[in-house]
């Protein structure tokens, strides 16, 4: 899940791969604006079939936060 | 796109373009809502129309959009098309000279057209776009604009207003495509409609008719025609369609 998550960080943030670490964040990557945002929520949603809430939406703005969040909604969408 | 049973909000709904809209969107099925600052014309058209819910709304006021938006989206839980029609045309040159002297166009009028014809288009999208992004609503703008936003001598105020919402729609289907959301204009010439008949005198009017290649006025319900089709075209997207009888070939 981190790796794929990763790439589509990558794809939609127009950056290599091997940049997105743990603390990549809104703040400190500059092709990380809010349009971008709202497609990377777009693209891990399709990918993954999962819809984020606006609330998570607003919080997952660093890596951390949107693979904790990532793996919540994958946890709830198992049933486990 | 299957209308039926579509939950739609038009703007400026009971009368000219705008009611022959709502009228062919009932007749598809839809349930449409009318945002508009007519209380007997929207008031009428409840009592004719059972899946039609009036709200009256001066749409060029954001607190008064704010609230409309959220009321008909809490009954009906969901918007799939919002068709921003409402307008008011005021015709002046920027400087008139005249017996009585030199007028300039009225400040008071350009901010009047453009509150209802450009900032209630921001206004209306803005709120209603906001519950489409949330409910992941794959739905359809459609801004009524103008042939004048090309440009019409007399017309300051409503083509630099049209002109805007070309620019808006063209913006928006750029920025909103990501999340399925379709934005898409249609430009009616000159169109048989009270609004049209009562902003030129009749000479004027004749020569414009004359100037059509099919001699004639668009009839409403010919320009509500050319809305289905964006509205159903799900390929349609950031474009302006002109519907003037070949007045701009």
């Amino acid at each position: 899940m981190e790796d794929e998550l990763k790439a589509i960080m990558a794809d939609v943030l127009n950056i290599q791969k091997d940049k997105i670490t743990y603390d990549i964040s809104m703040d400190n990557c500059d092709t990380w604006d809010s349009l971008k945002h709202m497609e990377l929520i777009v693209a891990i949603e399709q990918r993954f079939k999962i819809t984020f809430t606006a609330d998570e939406i607003v919080t997952m703005t660093n890596f951390a936060e949107l693979k904790r969040l990532l793996k919540k909604r994958r946890d709830v969408s198992d049933g486990s | 796109m299957d209308l039926r049973n579509k939950k739609i909000i038009v703007t400026g709904g009971t009368g000219g373009i705008g009611k022959a809209v709502v009228q062919r969107l009932l007749d598809e099925g839809a349930i449409v809502g009318v945002f508009d600052i007519d209380l007997d014309g929207t008031n009428k058209l409840m009592e004719s129309h059972h899946n039609l819910y009036g709200r009256l709304c001066d749409v060029s006021d954001s607190e008064q959009v704010k609230t409309s938006v959220n009321e008909f989206f809490c009954q009906f839980k969901t918007i799939d098309i919002l068709i921003n029609n409402a307008a008011f045309i005021y015709n002046s040159p920027l400087i008139s000279l005249t017996k009585e002297g030199i007028r300039q166009h009225p400040i008071d009028m350009w901010n009047k057209v453009i509150a209802t014809d450009l900032n209630s288009v921001f206004f209306m999208t803005l709120y209603v776009v906001e519950k489409m992004i949330l409910t992941r609503t794959k739905g359809v703008i459609v801004n009524v604009s103008s042939i004048a936003a090309a440009g019409n001598a007399g017309q300051s105020a409503y083509s630099a207003a049209k002109a805007g919402v070309n620019g808006l729609t063209i913006t928006w289907a750029k920025e909103l495509s990501l999340f399925g959301i379709r934005v898409a204009g249609i430009a009616p010439g000159f169109t048989k409609t009270d609004t049209t008949l009562r902003s030129m005198n009749e000479s004027v009017l004749n020569e414009w008719i004359k100037k059509v290649p099919l001699k004639r006025l668009g009839a409403p319900e010919e320009i509500a025609e050319g809305i289905l089709f964006i509205l159903r075209n799900d390929f349609c997207n950031g474009k302006i369609l002109e519907l003037d009888g070949g007045l701009r070939i």
